[in-house]
């Protein structure tokens, strides 16, 4: 984690242009078929259980394995490759780009998660707290609870096999937490920013020069 | 079609399951002297004998998932397997259907012909819980080598259950009317998942070497087995991480996945894969 970070850079960078933008690749390969348009509006699951699907972005056939892909961004299509349509893909091809504006909550976590050091799901599996660092958080909060390398801080769940997850990073303190116990992470999402103890007055900081800065919820 | 399997080397895979058996009288918990023995062997540098076998008559403070109890007096199959983690990341999903297809098959051997297994791997008899498997990573703190720990829990002859899981819990004993050779069961079981667990590593293999896997379709053996075995699928079933505390939502069981997820359809259509948590049948 850096020092050195120029807040007004970071800070006009976002007022100039408080956007996400947020490419979409094939899943897989197959033929493609775009279900949106250039400027439309696109949103993502909603309900309890997110069981509202999001917007149809495209739908992928493979050897008559046809499948619906949705938004998992909430935005509106900001550049589609409309030469695509009706052709063969290799997976990873990007095929649009969707602008989502951002929040100001959103934008502190942005900037943190730059100078935060994350720890990363090894796999794609639900996540909790191992019982003695959830007992500490449970006492005292999240940031007042200090990691070392070697500890072990998560139990990751996944078809009835937990496995102790060991951190591997500089020591700090946990301060952000960016998974839900019992909901699904992807592999590679951050599951913590930690941040070095004496550091911790420089992320208080960024979130208080963003708050001051940032007026509108945009 | 399903492919011929080669029956030899899925014997030599699975061949280390049970070459050490440890046997005791009581333990509080297979699982913690299992930890306990794999950080002692690494301490003084020697390696611990994957597949070994912890079994013990009683146990005294066994649980199940998060603080639920299990309750391990004379007459069950209680006890652990260590098994040195050398499977890759997509085969480990399939340890915890390993033991429950272990349990469900032998059960149905030993005369339990109405065993089923309920997702992920609970073996049911008569809507009754009758086995139970948890399974435990374990990073040994000296060179850093994973374990993993499959705990089991099989009521065979033991009767008399306590009064929170009376209503829940049956033994084989209770649904066949008489008692079974416990040593024999437990014979059976571990050869069981000695077999299972070299289709692990089977399938692994051929997997790795670009083979389609065994079962119908290129299906996953073990995954054709536990559907051979299964009631849950086209079941109305509640679902949550942990269900008895915190249900989430009710869902119609559509199938599984490749991966050995399960696949739910909600009450507006909407169709989605569960990877972890646990269900109750509805019904």
């Amino acid at each position: 984690m850096s020092n050195e970070i120029d807040f007004d850079e970071l800070l006009s960078k976002y007022k100039s242009d408080p956007f996400d933008y947020v490419d979409v690749f094939a899943i897989h390969t197959g033929r493609v078929l775009f279900k949106v348009v250039e400027g439309q509006e696109v949103t993502v699951a909603a309900g309890e259980w997110l069981q509202i699907p999001g917007t149809t972005l495209y739908e992928i056939d493979r050897e008559r394995n046809m499948k619906t892909i949705t938004a998992q961004t909430n935005g509106i299509v900001a550049q589609i490759n409309t030469a695509l349509d009706g052709q063969f893909v290799e997976a990873g091809e990007k095929l649009m780009t969707i602008k989502h504006p951002l929040k100001k909550k959103e934008i502190i976590e942005n900037i943190l998660k730059e100078v935060l050091s994350l720890f990363h799901a090894p796999e794609s599996a639900k996540y909790f707290f191992a019982m003695d660092v959830q007992s500490r958080i449970d006492k005292k909060g999240a940031k007042a609870v200090t990691i070392d390398p070697g500890d072990e801080i998560l139990t990751m769940s996944l078809m009835k096999r937990d496995t102790p997850i060991y951190y591997k990073g500089e020591r700090g303190v946990i301060h952000s937490v960016y998974f839900k116990p019992g909901v699904s992470v992807e592999q590679g999402a951050p599951l913590i920013g930690v941040c070095a103890p004496e550091k911790l007055p420089l992320i208080q900081k960024i979130i208080t020069r963003v708050k001051a800065d940032w007026d509108s919820e945009h | 079609m399903a492919a011929r399997v080669d029956a030899a080397a899925i014997v030599r895979y699975g061949s280390i399951v049970g070459s050490v058996i440890e046997c005791h009288t009581s333990l509080p918990r297979a699982m913690e002297h299992a930890r306990r023995n794999i950080a002692a062997s690494a301490g003084s540098n020697r390696a611990f004998s994957s597949g070994t076998v912890v079994l013990a008559d009683t146990m005294s403070q066994c649980r199940g998932r998060f603080t639920r109890s299990w309750h391990a007096p004379p007459g069950g199959v209680w006890g652990c397997m260590v098994y040195a983690n050398t499977l890759l990341p997509r085969s480990r999903n399939f340890i915890p259907l390993a033991a429950g297809i272990a349990c469900c098959e032998t059960v149905r051997e030993f005369g339990g012909t109405a065993s089923t297994i309920r997702w992920v791997n609970d073996v049911l008899c008569g809507g009754k819980k009758l086995g139970g498997f948890l399974v435990e990573g374990y990073v040994e703190p000296v060179h850093g080598e994973e374990f993993a720990l499959i705990g089991f829990g099989i009521n065979v002859n033991n009767t008399s259950f306590p009064d929170e899981l009376a209503d829940t819990a049956v033994s084989l004993k209770q649904v066949l009317g008489r008692e079974v050779d416990l040593a024999a069961f437990t014979t059976v079981f571990l050869a069981r998942l000695a077999w299972n667990f070299g289709i692990l590593c089977y399938e692994e293999g051929r997997e790795l070497s670009g083979e389609p896997l065994s079962g119908r379709n290129g299906r996953h053996l073990l995954l054709e087995q536990w559907l051979n075995l299964s009631d849950t699928v086209g079941r109305r079933i509640v679902y949550g991480f942990d269900v008895m505390t915190a249900p989430q939502y009710q869902a119609e069981v559509m199938g599984l996945d490749a991966t050995g997820g399960l696949i739910l359809a909600l009450d507006d259509g909407f169709v989605k894969t569960e990877l972890s948590g646990e269900i109750r049948y509805l019904g």
